[in-house]
């Protein structure tokens, strides 16, 4: 069973002008965005950074669901990694910033290579299982070394100290977010440039059709596996700060519940674009807290009638249906 | 403390019991998963559609079933036909006004929809029901222990496997011997040719789609001894229904049941020996599995 | 950019909340599950504030008093610190109240002096939290505390050997803690500890244990809802009770939302708790029927609400000891010490750990006159510390 359908026809070869004009303006598009969320949400931050975070985790799913047709409802081991390396190492003194999230980046790396290793084995729908049990593993190992992530009470107490000797992680979170937002940018144009590069296309081609690929001679598995570390590096940097702003891990970090809000957030953005990623996070979470505050006792069937309506109303997901309204003249034949 | 290969006789008994008292749990536990997963198995397999929304319809059936002994006052047998037919008659509409939409569409678009579908139901369920628990108190017949002899079992546990039991093979009887069976399998293998044969497709989904509900339906209210009513229930065994379905191989009847007895007989064999590792065994049986057979226990190359 | 617009005008449109109140309004952010699986809990959250506002008036010297509730459904220390800055921050509230989970309290303590907010926990039931910050006053319990009394009353009832069977997380831990401890002071034997996964469907195997290690009695701590429920058919389905097995375990598998469900399978179960809805005093009784109006249905009542109840006293405390002035080491200073009646008893905070000092009950499940099961107090121990605190 193919999972991951293959409705995205790679539509434009890279590094054509357009694309090229498209992505800058895309990048400078997300940072002012971020800017503008900086000035205009003040009291808010800690909530963007969260949001920040979870788009670094539904970016780094984008790249395994959307650009390799990996199927997984597990990939908030990957984050859980980075988040609990951090948090562990922050406890036990090493307090700078920008290592813990270099720490958070190697775990994931590493978490991506364990888990990319086990699931490549499979596909389909036993793919997406083996994704399941392998984060439920993770989960109850996290709960089980209590003497180190704290179990189900939570790893607490970290200190991190300021950024660069100077901006203290504070109740306003201000450091925080621009860290995330600086994060979020660059970790956009490094996956641009992935994406685009002939690495990328070959990864696009095997989720099109591994077996043609094979017949050229490319090297299927391994491409894949790659693919998995570098999401599990994004996905770790996603945790790391995650752990940094919060100050607090929680097992919620390493679940088949944050795995599976971040395959609906990347659904409801649309998959295979990466900034489907980012639009759906934001329409997800933001929505979600509207409602919740509005009524906080019944905003579910509230979220779940947005998801029904953007099925509905933009099968290929919300930036999909911007892309239509971008150029109704459609690309590649998208119906 | 257990007894390890002991040489004395009695010894022997003791551990011998052990094992089939552990194996009539499992063999309980097992069919009562087969019978709230099979009907998801069908919507997986045959009609290609994620329904995670499953247990959502199980729950339903159950609040119906609920309600009707205990608000109602009526019998054990009447509330389990009056809330399969409750739930089929909820399914209907839906199945017209969303399922419909899904066929065939790339399937993270039905696990959006799904789950959304299942948000929706825990919402209102949550709204009208309230949180609390919902028990469907059991026929004097079915509360009683039965002495097997070495043990005695719940009559309800022996219930549930006569349940299993029978919802397997009337299954395989209707999708193997029956003319709709046979229209059936034929709009999964190829829709456009079936339809140009004179079935009609869009009927033959239809009822599918109502007789895995009914069944889901079924496995609900027989299964809420094992898993309870309450409105979580649609996420809360979201992941073990898909995993069940999936290492069976989604569409199998036969591969659902080994499935179901298989993991159940780890389940708690593992929760016996080792209760504070039990979660990694049945997922570590799971991957095995998966690693195994790749498609599942006896699902289909496609 | 028609997109891009679009987005930022929903990205402005959610974040644009609450419009600001007027000066003497006294905001409070009460975080709780109010949906998903605990929604029950965070039922009883605002059954306890509303209760308690409905009896003692939506104001304090003058300042209205105005509560806003933020939805935390399961542990999630991100969104909790994330939803307590914005309450702070953005809906600028005095004090914070709630919380039901320990990892979404450890979340927000650090906040709390920055912020110059005091927090009043209605749940979280970890010792540990009170020491991450001196702004914290606890109005509910610790699992020691309501375990620790079981100990000695077990073994005073001739039960010598007991095997502890607890779900695998941190209360279920805290529960197997303290109950070894107390039990093997007062002389007993826990023969066995198992601890099981927190998702088991299926308790017979559990049941084959406890039968396989003789045992005299199984304490139990598992979470309130679905495997409560399951644990205590299994217990009585599996011939456990019939070999006469008793049953000990703290109030909150015997919580009083979840008595019906459990049926005549509860009754003659033995639980040790600070409070049972059926408690038989004047205060409780006006309480119950407050909270029970606000709940909807008063089976649905059950301790948080107590809890919140409390924790709204103190607060209402604080605000008239700091006249509605934002001063959050004035406000825990003013309840450092203060006793009052509270539905479950006497209880006061106590000075140093700033947790609750409050009577212990042993209840046993039994049927009123009507059959309805309730949780029976048989036995009282008085003024009870966390004695998790004091021994870490």
């Amino acid at each position: 069973m193919q999972l991951v359908a293959r409705t995205n026809p790679v539509k434009t070869l890279p590094a054509t002008g357009g694309q090229v004009l498209r992505d800058v303006v895309g990048v400078v598009a997300i940072a002012a965005l971020g800017v503008a969320g900086y000035f205009l949400f003040p009291d808010n931050l800690a909530l963007l950074t969260r949001l920040i975070a979870l788009a670094l985790l539904a970016l780094s799913l984008d790249l395994v669901v959307g650009y390799c047709g990996i199927a997984t409802l597990g990939h908030a081991v990957l984050f859980g990694a980075g988040a609990y390396a951090a948090g562990i190492a922050c406890v036990n003194g090493m307090t700078e910033p920008l290592t813990l999230i270099a720490i958070g980046a190697i775990a994931g790396a590493g978490a991506g290579l364990v888990m990319g290793t086990i699931m490549l084995r499979a596909h389909g729908l036993a793919q997406l299982v083996l994704s399941i049990a392998i984060v439920q593993l993770f989960h109850e190992a996290a709960n089980k070394a209590s003497a180190y992530t704290g179990g189900s009470d939570g790893l607490a107490g970290l200190s991190v100290g300021p950024l660069f000797g100077v901006f203290e992680f504070d109740l306003w979170g201000r450091t925080a977010y621009l860290l995330g937002l600086v994060l979020l940018v660059v970790v956009f144009i490094g996956l641009k440039f992935i994406v685009a590069s002939p690495f990328g296309m070959l990864c696009r081609g095997i989720k099109e059709d591994p077996i043609r690929i094979r017949a050229m001679g490319a090297f299927v598995a391994p491409n894949l596996l790659k693919m998995f570390v570098i999401s599990g590096f994004v996905a770790g940097i996603g945790g790391a700060l995650a752990a940094i702003s919060t100050q607090v891990v929680g097992l919620d970090s390493i679940s088949f519940e944050l795995s599976a809000n971040a395959l609906v957030m990347l659904v409801l953005g649309g998959i295979g674009t990466l900034y489907g990623a980012i639009v759906g996070t934001i329409i997800f979470m933001g929505f979600e807290h509207i409602v919740s505050a509005i009524n906080p006792f019944h905003w579910m069937t509230m979220v779940g009638v947005l998801l029904i309506a953007v099925v509905i109303a933009a099968p290929q997901g919300v930036s999909g249906l911007f892309d239509r309204l971008w150029s109704p003249a459609g690309r590649g034949g998208r119906s | 403390m257990r007894s390890v290969a002991g040489f004395g006789t009695a010894e022997r008994d003791t551990s011998m019991q052990t094992v089939f008292s552990i194996a009539i749990d499992a063999l309980a536990y097992g069919m009562a998963l087969f019978i709230i997963c099979i009907g998801l198995s069908l919507t997986m397999g045959l009609m290609r559609v994620v329904n995670l929304a499953h247990g959502a319809f199980a729950m339903i059936a159950g609040y119906i079933a609920s309600y009707a002994v205990r608000d109602l006052g009526i019998g054990y047998v009447v509330a389990i036909l009056l809330a399969i037919a409750g739930t089929v008659a909820i399914s209907i509409p839906l199945e017209r006004l969303l399922y419909r939409r899904i066929y065939g569409s790339p399937q993270l678009t039905q696990v959006l929809m799904t789950i959304g579908i299942t948000f929706c139901v825990i919402g209102i369920t949550n709204y009208f029901f309230g949180p609390t628990l919902k028990t469907i108190p059991l026929p004097a017949a079915l509360s009683q222990p039965v002495d097997l002899g070495f043990r005695s079992v719940a009559a309800h546990r022996l219930f549930v496997m006569a349940c299993g039991a029978v919802v397997a093979l009337g299954l395989w009887f209707f999708i193997e011997k029956t003319a709709f069976g046979i229209r059936l399998r034929a709009t999964v293998d190829n829709a456009s040719i079936s339809e140009a044969l004179g079935i009609r497709t869009q009927a033959v989904y239809t009822i599918s789609f109502a007789i895995a509900m009914g069944l889901a339906a079924f496995g609900g209210v027989v299964g809420a001894e094992f898993l309870p009513i309450e409105p979580y229930y649609a996420l809360r065994y979201m992941v073990t229904f898909l995993v069940v379905v999936s290492v069976g191989g989604a569409g199998s009847i036969p591969g659902a049941l080994i499935a179901c007895l298989v993991l159940g007989a780890v389940d708690t064999t593992g929760r016996y020996l080792m209760p504070e590792f039990g979660n990694f065994f049945f997922y570590a049986a799971v991957i095995a599995i998966v690693w195994v057979f790749p498609r599942g226990l006896l699902g289909k190359a496609q | 950019m028609v997109g891009r617009k679009l987005l930022g005008a929903a990205l402005g449109a959610l974040l644009l909340g609450t419009v600001s109140a007027s000066a003497d309004t006294i905001k409070i952010g009460i975080i709780g599950p109010f949906s998903g699986p605990f929604a029950l809990q965070g039922k009883n959250f605002q059954a306890g504030v509303e209760a308690f506002m409905a009896l003692n008036g939506k104001s304090v010297k003058g300042h209205d008093v105005e509560i806003i509730y933020r939805d935390l459904p399961a542990a999630n220390p991100a969104q909790s610190r994330a939803l307590a800055q914005e309450l702070v921050v953005k809906d600028k509230v005095q004090y914070l109240g709630g919380v039901y989970f320990t990892p979404d309290a450890m979340a927000i303590t650090p906040l709390l002096k920055q912020a110059n907010t005091p927090l009043v926990i209605f749940n979280a039931a970890t010792s540990a939290i009170m020491n991450t910050s001196p702004l914290v006053v606890r109005t509910s319990f610790t699992t020691a505390q309501t375990t620790t009394p079981l100990g000695k009353v077990a073994f005073d009832r001739g039960i010598k050997k007991v095997i502890s069977v607890v779900s695998d997380y941190g209360p279920g831990v805290d529960a197997e803690v303290a109950f070894k401890k107390a039990f093997e002071a007062a002389g007993g034997q826990v023969v066995e500890a198992v601890r099981m996964p927190l998702n088991t469907n299926d308790f017979s195997p559990i049941m084959q244990r406890i039968r396989d290690s003789k045992a005299d009695a199984v304490f139990a701590f598992l979470p309130s809802g679905p495997t409560t429920l399951g644990f205590v058919k299994a217990y009585n389905d599996t011939g456990v009770r019939q070999a006469g097995v008793k049953f000990l375990a703290p109030g909150d598998l015997t919580q009083e939302s979840d008595l019906p469900a459990l049926g005549d399978g509860a009754v003659g179960l033995l639980t040790s708790f600070h409070y049972a809805v059926s408690h038989d005093s004047p205060e409780n009784k006006t309480f119950v029927e407050a909270a029970a109006k606000a709940i909807g249905s008063p089976e649905q009542l059950s301790f948080p609400s107590v809890g919140a109840y409390d924790g709204m006293h103190v607060i209402y405390k604080m605000i008239e000891a700091t006249d509605g002035k934002q001063d959050a080491e004035k406000a825990v200073n003013a309840v450092k010490g203060l006793t009052w009646t509270s539905p479950r008893g006497p209880v006061g905070i106590d000075p140093e750990t700033r947790h609750l000092t409050q009577n212990i009950y042993l209840r046993e499940v039994a049927k009123d006159a009507a059959g309805k099961s309730y949780n029976k107090e048989i036995q009282t121990f008085a003024n009870q510390k966390d004695p998790g605190l004091a021994a870490p």
